[in-house]
């Protein structure tokens, strides 16, 4: 493989093979599922070319819930959907098939809620990709985009093939692990978005910052400091960490 | 009063069990009694019990099925060993399908004060919202073996109803009155709630519990909504200080 000088930019290729690597990498100690379905959403719009994405993951009940969004105007979006029972990521989700519209306009019937919504967003296409290995179906992927078309081919099958591994990556590791059950597995992943929402209040209020800064602040903290998220969000929200450590910028 | 086996047949039917439990406010124990009840009619188990604990210092069994469950409980508790505390510690569920093969090197004198006992397998589940735990639910059967996935889920979905009802049964009004919408809630997305909990945390320097006991208190006293509380102090419409005990 060619390597580039050091310094300069990696290539597209070598940023999808990270990207890949990544999705795969959940046999280590520190893997967190919120974390990485939150790269996941993050991948789709800076190496597909997304506008924004959203990521919803079922529960034990079978409801979903939002788990990942690029920004926090698409996690409300995504929240929309559930709240309407509408949307291209609940057909996904339910038919365990992508969904998917390069005009938003023209399906107002289809979404009568979430299509408005969607537009008045600033949306145009919409790609919904279910998170699903074999007939097990734990969750849907939206991507957005502002033009007709959305990604390319291309690039729908890298984000597919990006979700697949990561699909495969939860569904086995805890099996392989712990011999532990994939409800269980969801359901950790789910309160450990709870526990994120606590610390993004507290963030929220220690710092004075707007809630989706919060979250940011956080995971780039965690980032740069290689610590596991969901492990430093449930220590700001035990009060057992002084939020001044995330907020304040070295 | 409702016979236990009316709670038998399914999860619904133990929510409003324990909703109409709750609105009868005679003894705050029912709530949990039936909850406890249910895993015996609704999942392949013999015994289960429910404890509360602040930190592993101060814990409390609050209700426990059976003998063998009580003991179970009792022997944990004086040894600061066992699954549940590991569920509560670790905020996870702790699954051992065969204890004795389990517990010998995981604990050990956990394991020989309840070798006279016929216990195949414990399912620990941590009683949490979030960072805030509340205590933890223990369920047993005499024979090894495992839940199945679908069992598993019927199990999680009575930890949080067990949850729910904790939190419903230990934030009373004065008179000890209950708000049912403490316990309907559960089935909403509370995203809002979430981030005002840490809210409160940051405002007080607490733990996530005693900021969601905190929250529910100024609800209960204000006599408003907790999504409304919620949604006021997200958006700076409400200061925190004024959650207070």
């Amino acid at each position: 493989m060619n390597t580039p000088p050091a310094g300069s930019a990696p290539t597209r290729e070598q940023q999808l093979v990270r990207a890949f690597v990544d999705m795969a990498d959940t046999l280590v100690d520190d893997y967190d599922v919120v974390d990485l379905l939150h790269r996941l959403a993050g991948y789709c719009v800076s190496l597909l070319g997304a506008t924004a994405a959203g990521l919803l993951l079922s529960d034990q009940r079978g409801s979903l819930h939002v788990v990942a969004a690029s920004d926090e105007r698409t996690r409300l979006l995504e929240l929309l959907q559930l709240q309407a029972d509408q949307g291209p990521c609940l057909d996904a989700y339910r038919t365990g098939v992508p969904v998917h519209t390069d005009d938003l306009a023209v399906e107002r019937n289809r979404w009568p809620v979430f299509a408005p919504e969607a537009l008045a967003e600033g949306y145009r296409s919409v790609q919904a990709i279910p998170l699903r290995l074999r007939r097990q179906v734990i969750g849907a992927l939206n991507l957005f985009g502002r033009d007709a078309t959305l990604l390319g081919q291309e690039n729908l099958e890298i984000a597919r093939a990006l979700a697949d591994t990561a699909t495969v990556g939860i569904l086995q590791e805890r099996a392989i692990r712990h011999g532990e059950v994939l409800t269980e597995q969801l359901q950790t992943a789910l309160t450990s978005r709870v526990i994120i929402e606590q610390a993004k209040g507290v963030l929220f209020h220690a710092g004075g910052i707007p809630m989706d800064q919060a979250f940011e602040r956080l995971r780039s903290y965690c980032r740069s400091h290689n610590l596991q998220l969901s492990v430093i969000a449930e220590d700001l929200a035990r009060g057992t960490r002084d939020p001044r450590t995330i907020l304040t910028r070295e | 009063m409702t016979k236990p086996e009316d709670v038998a047949d399914s999860v619904p039917h133990l929510l409003s069990a324990v909703l109409a439990s709750l609105r009868d406010g005679d003894n705050g124990l029912n709530p949990l009694i039936r909850v406890c009840q249910a895993c015996v009619s609704l999942l392949p188990v013999d015994g289960a019990s429910i404890s509360v604990m602040l930190g592993t210092q101060h814990r409390q069994s609050l209700y426990a099925s059976d003998a063998v469950a009580e003991h179970l409980e009792e022997a944990q508790f004086s040894l600061g060993e066992g699954p549940c505390f590991e569920a509560f510690d670790t905020g996870r569920p702790v699954l051992v399908p065969d204890l004795v093969q389990r517990a010998n090197h995981t604990w050990p004198v956990f394991a020989a004060q309840i070798s006279a006992e016929q216990v195949g397998a414990i399912f620990a589940f941590p009683l949490r919202r979030g960072a805030a735990r509340f205590g933890a639910m223990d369920m047993y059967r005499r024979t090894p073996g495992w839940l199945s996935p679908a069992e598993l889920a019927t199990a999680l979905q009575i930890v949080d109803i067990a949850t729910s009802a904790l939190l419903a049964v230990s934030a009373t009004g004065p008179e000890g009155e209950i708000r049912e919408d403490w316990l309907t809630e559960l089935v909403r997305d509370r995203t809002v709630v979430h981030q005002a909990t840490g809210i409160v945390v940051a405002e007080f320097a607490i733990p996530a519990e005693q900021a969601l006991a905190r929250l529910r208190g100024y609800v209960f006293v204000t006599g408003r909504q907790i999504q409304g509380v919620a949604e006021d102090l997200v958006t700076g419409r409400l200061h925190p200080r004024v959650i207070d005990e």
